[in-house]
């Protein structure tokens, strides 16, 4: 058997407005995105080709899904109209649907089974039509079945509509509930309604309460109680004495201290509520206290110990600037440009000084180990446009969705606290891990940091 | 780049193998089948290597002018690199696609009869 | 440590297709020199359609169409990273430009808007009369 993914762009549009920054059919319940669970389903009914389909873009979708051989399928992606028939979607892959018995699973609905019972059986005896569906998506079959069946007991599955922010965490808290028992969901755990991924660090003065879902590179500071119920994603900090319980915790979010987090969905600086589908940016004073009064406390000390120890680092560096740079341009070997990057502040961006030296020769390298590519940046802290040490500056692109000048925790700075602790660097590691500094960071620790930065590059 | 028409019905197969870019799209304009503004067509795709913005720019022109004479332009058989054209550029919203000539085939038959 | 390759091309489209060919070529010399570099489709045709796409806008926007001016294509291989240079001597362009609406049938301006979709960075600067598209992408990022 194989199975067609039939998925609108308009049954997920409320997830773009919600959570603009996740690619829909990556939408994570309980910490594995939607798409796989339509993939498990399709291979416990017993497929062994998936197409999935949609007017929506599928370049992310692809990039994490790949050709499928991750589940030991074929995963292959293709188009259709939002106003196209079954009919017309079987035509439209019509080389795809050469099997007999074609199960096309439509809409942007969650399919509530149990991977403890065989599908393939039902699926291959269940006559053509629909066999399941909800408001906004059903389950068809396609072709005759291998041999029809006298008596057939109800199909052990039930579909979920998945149309709205409720609808989302309702069935996120029931599969967390259910947990492994029912599906194939991600993390370690030795024992059930516990699992946890990789590259955790949990504070022994932590609390951890069943059932919760921790993703991968996951802080979570002394004094925090996790849990009951509660999903955190990747790449999150819950800072000092919070709480998170019947929530989930997106990706790349960071909770600040003595926070409460009581059946809200967090994300990126914005709190939802499931219930009311009401949503308010990070800002409230209660709600980001923590980050507020350390970032405004230190901001007048830190500038002026970052536009000292800039003056520093430019009178070091000029006269190997003056002695190096001629040379390096005559060779071809120094390369600049101009970007144009985000700021700190909403909407605010400028250009900056790009800088790229090339080749292998003494000169290119003694010019890279002294950091000369960072003096025209150095600079522009004088000019108060970056900061000595923070955030890697963003650049500006049609596709960046959530800008980072609207995060409390973006900087952006000739060093990167991600460069000087020598982060794997991946975006949005690299941005958590900035944040994160960005709110703990003393000046003096601003200092040393940026040493840091500069011996890691020698 | 090579572009072969073959009738089926009232409908006419493009083939296009190669290359279709900047340096190669004014000889598919000049196709019979391509610059008859009424003449359905279906452009297979599946010997197509590359396909650029010149190239998809082509294609988008053929389907206006065609529909604007109530004829259409319909895709088979592209492969992956041209479908990530297609897609970044949202072509795909404008554009049947097919996996398989003959289903395209059908189906422009169909919507010609219709109209 | 960095290598370079440069080439320099008549500024004539029929020469479009060599340049992304070799762009093409270039990528598949980074995949091949990392460990484990395994056949990566995406990055390989990324190179070839950005370059495809930066050659030909360079070459159709040239002043001179009678008597083209050469183009110079630096490849960069860094680390996991390549990156690519177009230089010539044109206007300025805006590499700014919104992406067009695909319902209203445009037949230009895609050619930025891959760019930029399949490159990680897209940079554009002009010094001494000259334009400096600079692309680059990560093998593994």
């Amino acid at each position: 058997m194989k199975t067609l993914l039939a998925i609108r762009e308009r049954e997920y549009e409320w997830v773009q407005q919600a959570f603009p920054s996740i690619h829909p059919l990556l939408l994570p319940i309980c910490n594995k995105p939607f798409t796989e669970f339509l993939i498990d389903f399709a291979i416990l009914a017993g497929s062994t080709e998936i197409r999935l389909l949609s007017d929506g873009p599928l370049g992310k979708v692809e990039d994490y899904c790949e050709d499928g051989s991750r589940w030991g399928i074929k995963l292959s992606y293709g188009h259709l109209q939002a106003e196209d028939s079954l009919p017309e979607l079987l035509n439209k892959s019509r080389k795809f649907c050469t099997d007999d018995r074609i199960m096309i699973i439509s809409g942007f609905s969650f399919i509530h089974y149990d991977k403890q019972l065989g599908y393939a059986n039902f699926m291959s005896l269940m006559p053509a039509g629909t066999c399941a569906s909800c408001p906004g998506g059903n389950i068809t079959l396609a072709g005759p079945p291998e041999t029809s069946a006298q008596e057939l007991p109800a199909l052990p599955l039930t579909l979920m509509p998945l149309n709205q922010i409720e609808s989302y965490f309702r069935i996120s808290m029931e599969t967390l509930e259910t947990g492994a028992a029912r599906y194939v969901l991600p993390g370690y755990g030795n024992e059930p309604g516990c699992a946890i991924g990789r590259n955790v660090v949990i504070s022994k003065s932590s609390e951890i309460i069943k059932p919760v879902s921790i993703g991968n590179n996951v802080q979570i500071l002394s004094g925090a109680v996790i849990g009951p119920g509660a999903i955190i994603g990747n790449n999150v900090i819950v800072d000092k004495e919070s709480t998170v319980k019947s929530g989930i915790i997106l990706d790349n979010t960071y909770i600040g201290e003595h926070l409460e987090i009581n059946g809200r969905i967090a994300t990126g600086n914005t709190l939802i509520d499931p219930a009311r589908g009401a949503s308010i940016a990070m800002e409230d004073p209660h709600l980001l206290s923590g980050i507020r009064s350390a970032d405004k406390r230190g901001s007048a000390i830190r500038k002026t110990v970052h536009l000292l120890a800039a003056a520093i680092l430019v009178a070091l560096q000029l006269i190997p600037f003056l002695l190096l740079f001629p040379l390096l341009k005559l060779l071809g070997r120094w390369k600049s440009g101009m970007a144009i990057c985000h700021g700190a502040g909403h909407g605010k961006s400028f250009t900056l000084p790009t800088t790229l030296i090339t080749g292998n020769g003494p000169l290119a390298s003694l010019a890279s180990s002294l950091s000369l590519d960072r003096l025209p940046l150095l600079l522009r802290i004088f000019t108060g446009q970056l900061a000595i040490i923070g955030s890697t500056p963003v650049p500006v692109t049609l596709e960046t969705v959530v800008l980072p000048g609207e995060h409390q925790g973006y900087r952006p700075a000739v060093f990167s606290y991600a460069e000087a602790e020598e982060w794997p660097v991946n975006d949005s590691d690299a941005a958590i891990v900035e944040r994160y500094f960005i709110v703990h960071s003393t000046p003096l620790k601003d200092i040393s940091m940026t040493l840091k930065a500069l011996l890691n590059r020698l | 780049m090579n572009i072969s028409e073959t009738q089926a019905g009232s409908i006419t197969i493009v083939a296009i193998t190669g290359t279709l870019d900047a340096s190669t799209t004014k000889e598919l304009l000049k196709s019979p089948a391509i610059s008859n503004p009424a003449q359905s067509v279906v452009m297979d795709l599946e010997h197509l290597d590359f396909l650029d913005s010149s190239g998809l720019g082509a294609l988008i022109g053929t389907l206006r002018k065609k529909r604007e004479r109530s004829a259409e332009t319909l895709i088979s058989c592209m492969n992956d690199r041209v479908r990530r054209v297609f897609e970044i550029t949202n072509a795909h919203r404008i554009f049947h696609i097919f996996d398989d000539t003959a289903a395209a085939v059908d189906y422009a038959t169909q919507l010609t009869a219709r109209i | 440590m960095n290598r370079i390759i440069t080439l320099t091309l008549p500024g004539e489209l029929i020469f479009a297709r060599f340049a992304s060919e070799t762009a093409a070529k270039a990528a598949l010399l980074l995949i091949n020199s990392c460990d484990g570099g395994a056949d990566d489709w995406k990055f390989t045709h990324a190179f070839e359609l950005a370059v495809s796409e930066a050659f030909t806008n360079t070459v159709s926007y040239a002043q001179k169409p009678a008597s083209p001016q050469p183009v110079t294509i630096d490849f960069i291989f860094e680390k996991q990273c390549l990156t690519v240079t177009i230089r010539d001597t044109n206007p300025p362009f805006s590499i700014e430009t919104p992406a067009p609406d695909i319902e209203s049938y445009p037949e230009r301006g895609y050619g930025l808007l891959l760019m930029r979709t399949v490159m990680d960075t897209v940079t554009c600067a002009r010094e001494n009369g000259t334009n400096i598209i600079s692309m680059s992408k990560q093998l593994n990022p």
